[in-house]
């Protein structure tokens, strides 16, 4: 075995030799027609395109289709690779579901831990007043590349979560479109290489929400963003349509709509919003690259200067804002509605009771994935947009509310009088809740108009952010790990730790949000390297950086949990939690193909208190028909 | 034999609709392209686009075979 | 797709998924192209460019037949008539060429240049999103006629030719819209 024959090696070199090939013909052509030898922003775009294609074809991605195109069959093969250690399935194309779902599971904690980096080294330098280690360009481009990493973090981890879970929950073998699958992840680590490129070819100050026009005259660094961004895209695209129609198309026998699972519900949810508005902020963000490259004046409010006069009118700064937002609202819900989902989906469990008004939740998700369509201009109160906008856009955000408020009453009583045990996973959730309340009620003082004027651009928003984020998708994203870990791996993580990082991430965060609401309120800025001494809040900074720490070294605990359990933890049995879910009627780790026939399902999900009643009944190995 | 006429029934139905969306569609695209020389209102010209649209995906593209499974026989 | 190793029932389901996939990502692709057409609005409003009208219908024209000779190469190729399928599949390739030409040579070639201000922004972008799209189909157009060639579609099994058919024509849709936003709708500024 050479290290030539692990996919993730052949699709670097591939990058590599596409990038420069993709820079070497577009300025073989500028000297061709004429044009002095430079390398101009259009050739490293296209070198960037040309790179992303050279990984997908050096990795294998392409490989099947392209051999359908010239009529040679391949059938889809399943299980470890031949002649190869079973290991090296996780660094190549490989079909199955589970392999794919631990795959953008590993990515996205990567991901999640070089943005958390990031975020540490920003905030030790705003400590304290003044400049310490950063200049203000580092700081931009640190504090930038941080947000959009950790975007992207958390779109792998719904993938993760959508992929690893969905066909498991709705009884079928692998999702519809297995190459697909694979095809919509691998196309993100050139993506994330790119964003992480970005950082060393001349940085980019615009914040992860690259409003243009700043981001038209930012350095170089920002193409890779917007372009890497472009593809994560393009995955979450293709993922959520494999997710529709496996979840349309793939339930197993008497599952109908009111008997999914309730995280089912939820992850058909986010696709249907992934799946549209992604496309928006592709296209904006493909349009400030345009900009850049050729000079497409979409947004710049003035012409460029080599414009001839065919009257024409300049671009506008607010249709970037609103293409933008269009999909980075709902972008928040397709984040949190995983999350939530999860939320529903272990609180029976661990309160052994059915969830409250199952149909309710399950409607909410779809509710407010619909109605977030609707509130992007919640974003844009001070931006000069038209003021009879104001007041629909505020009633609308108030709107969402409600369905949220349905899953919140939803929690409540199904904890009320449950019978509660606090292991790992169930803290988690419960931590989830508290924390996804702060950042719930944080929120409204954004959506009014009146109070955003205020509050807009301070750290108070950074709060209130991280709390919905934190709480609505990266506390159920570990409970979610916890939960499953058994299942995954066979094996049981170690609850001693579990606690320790519980107990030290939770209040952690508690203190941060808390802390950055109170020092925007006060006037701390966000996205600045530097504050004012007299603004008081020497104490609140020194709070959110030491809770930034507790939350980074419990993360540290997390990650030594999960290696050292995977490898040495205690044998686990097949349902240590006593679920009623089909994924937990099958041996752990899960077998190649799931399960060995179609199981049947009979009864309600979550009838916890009726120990008779019957979920999923296994068909027995004998009765199989073909 | 019978299925043989069949056949051929459905062929000549699934030509005379091809010609006749085309035709529909073409004397559309005139009339837009007339009226734009006149005046160029932009609902009635998106108002017929939208007419023109949904005749090819119900004709051409046979949206209806989403849920009736047809094709393919 | 593979023939022999599937059954024709496990090939109707596949085909089943397959055809709503393929429309879910046309609903997706709408609202990019959706977005182009609203940004043509919010930049131009009431105004479009100078541009030459007979070509505008000339190049319509062109892709609606192409799209008309696509629906006989699906019928031929559900009814098992090769030659039909073959002639008009080859007819809807050299129709999308001579658009893509039309576009790229006589349109792009006109006065306005892609910096000049909104109406070469608009304009390049959403000629220019179109005609990936049309490139593209072109490219599947011409691996459905290699396959097709060698007799690979039969009339219980071409997802193949249908699926790269429902794409044409989608391209087209898009042109209906795109064809009055960009030519028609508004008026010239003096």
């Amino acid at each position: 075995m050479t290290v030539l024959s692990l996919g993730i090696v052949r699709g670097l070199a591939g990058q590599l030799i596409g990038s420069a090939l993709g820079i070497g013909v577009s300025v073989a052509v500028r000297v061709a027609m004429g044009l002095p030898l430079e390398v101009k922003e259009g050739a490293i775009v296209v070198g960037i395109l040309v790179g992303a294609m050279g990984f997908m074809i050096g990795v294998g991605a392409l490989t099947d289709w392209s051999k359908w195109m010239l009529g040679i069959e391949t059938p889809l093969r399943l299980g470890p690779p031949e002649g190869k250690p079973s290991w090296t399935r996780y660094f190549g194309v490989d079909y199955s579901h589970k392999i794919i779902g631990i795959q953008y599971g590993v990515t996205s904690m990567v991901l999640l831990f070089l943005a958390g980096l990031l975020a540490l080294t920003f905030r030790v330098e705003l400590t304290t007043p003044g400049l310490q280690f950063l200049d203000n360009h580092t700081y931009n481009t640190i504090m930038s590349t941080h947000g959009i990493a950790m975007i992207a973090a958390m779109l792998v981890g719904v993938g993760a979560m959508a992929n690893y879970l969905t066909p498991l929950m709705i009884g079928t073998s692998d999702m519809v479109f297995p190459r697909l699958n694979a095809f919509g992840f691998w196309i993100n680590v050139p993506a994330a290489l790119l964003i992480g490129t970005s950082m060393y070819v001349g940085g980019w100050d615009t914040g992860w929400t690259a409003y243009a026009p700043l981001s038209v005259n930012a350095p170089l660094g920002m193409q890779f963003v917007l372009l890497g961004v472009f593809l994560i895209g393009l995955s979450s695209i293709l993922g959520s349509i494999n997710v529709i129609v496996t979840v349309l198309h793939r339930r197993t026998p008497g599952m109908h709509f009111f008997r999914m699972p309730i995280f089912v519900w939820s992850v058909l949810a986010t696709s249907i919003i992934a799946f549209s508005a992604t496309q928006l902020i592709g296209l904006s963000f493909l349009m400030v690259s345009a900009e850049r490259a050729l000079g497409m004046t979409f947004f710049s409010p003035v012409l460029s200067p080599g414009a001839v006069a065919v009257g024409s009118p300049a671009g506008q700064v607010l249709l970037f804002q609103n293409l933008f937002w269009f999909y980075s609202h709902p972008a928040v819900y397709v984040f949190i509605l995983p999350g939530l989902g999860i939320i529903s989906e272990l609180l029976p469990v661990f309160s052994r009771k059915p969830l409250f008004g199952y149909k309710w939740v399950a409607l909410s998700s779809m509710a407010i994935a619909l109605m977030g369509f609707f509130v992007w201009g919640h974003h844009m109160f001070t931006s000069g947009m038209l003021e009879g906008l104001r007041i629909p856009f505020m009633v609308t955000t108030m709107l969402i509310a409600v369905p949220t408020g349905v899953k919140f009453f939803s929690w409540i009583a199904t904890l009320w009088g449950g019978k509660i045990s606090l292991q790992t996973p169930m803290l988690f959730v419960l931590g989830a809740i508290s924390i996804f309340l702060i950042g719930g009620l944080t929120g409204p003082p954004n959506g009014v108009s009146v109070s955003d004027l205020f509050l807009h651009d301070t750290y108070y928003i950074v709060g209130h952010f991280h709390a919905a984020m934190f709480g609505g998708f990266i506390f159920p994203f570990i409970a979610a790990i916890y939960y499953w870990f058994p299942k995954i791996t066979g094996r049981m993580y170690d609850e001693g730790l579990g606690k320790l990082h519980f107990w030290l991430m939770t209040p952690g965060f508690w203190l941060q949000s808390l802390a950055m609401a109170r020092v925007g309120l006060l006037g701390m800025r966000r996205r600045i390297a530097d504050w004012d001494p007299g603004l008081g809040i020497e104490t609140g900074q020194l709070m959110i950086t030491i809770a930034g720490f507790a939350i980074g070294i419990s993360m540290l605990i997390f990650l030594a949990n999960l290696i050292i359990s995977a490898v040495r933890g205690r044998v686990a049995s097949p349902n240590p939690w006593q679920s009623r879910s089909p994924e937990f009627q099958i041996p752990s780790p899960i077998p190649e193909h799931s399960y060995a026939q179609p199981p049947v399902i009979t009864g309600e999900p979550y009838d916890y208190a009726e120990p008779d009643s019957v979920y999923v009944s296994m068909s027995p190995a004998s009765s199989a028909a073909d | 034999m019978r299925e043989k006429i069949k056949m051929s029934d459905k062929k000549r139905a699934a030509y005379r609709t091809g010609i006749v969306v085309f035709l529909v569609v073409a004397a559309l695209t005139a009339v837009e392209f007339y009226l734009a020389s006149i005046s160029g209102a932009i609902a009635v010209l998106f108002f017929i686009a939208l007419i023109k649209a949904a005749l090819i995906v119900r004709y051409f593209m046979h949206v209806n075979r989403l849920w009736t499974d047809e094709g393919h026989e | 797709m593979s023939v022999a190793t599937t059954t024709l029932s496990q090939y109707r389901a596949q085909l089943r998924s397959n055809r709503l996939g393929l429309w879910l990502f046309f609903i997706s692709e709408l609202f990019l192209f959706g977005g182009l057409l609203i940004s043509r609005f919010y930049l131009w409003g009431g105004t479009r460019p100078d541009l030459d009208q007979r070509l505008g219908l000339i190049v319509t024209s062109i892709l609606l037949l192409s799209s008309f000779f696509m629906y006989l190469a699906e019928v031929g190729a559900e009814h098992e008539n090769r030659r039909l399928f073959l002639f008009s599949l080859i007819m809807t390739a050299l129709l999308g060429t001579a658009f893509l030409l039309g576009v790229v040579i006589f349109e792009w070639g006109g006065e306005i240049r892609p910096w000049d201000g909104a109406f070469g922004a608009i304009l390049y972008g959403m000629t220019g999103m179109h005609a990936l799209h049309v490139a593209s189909g072109i490219v599947l157009i011409l691996i459905v006629a290699y396959n097709g060639l060698r007799g690979r579609y039969t009339a219980e099994r071409h997802w193949g030719v249908e699926a790269c058919a429902i794409y044409w024509h989608y391209v087209d849709v898009v042109w209906i819209f795109f064809y009055p936003a960009i030519y028609l709708m508004g008026t010239v500024p003096t």
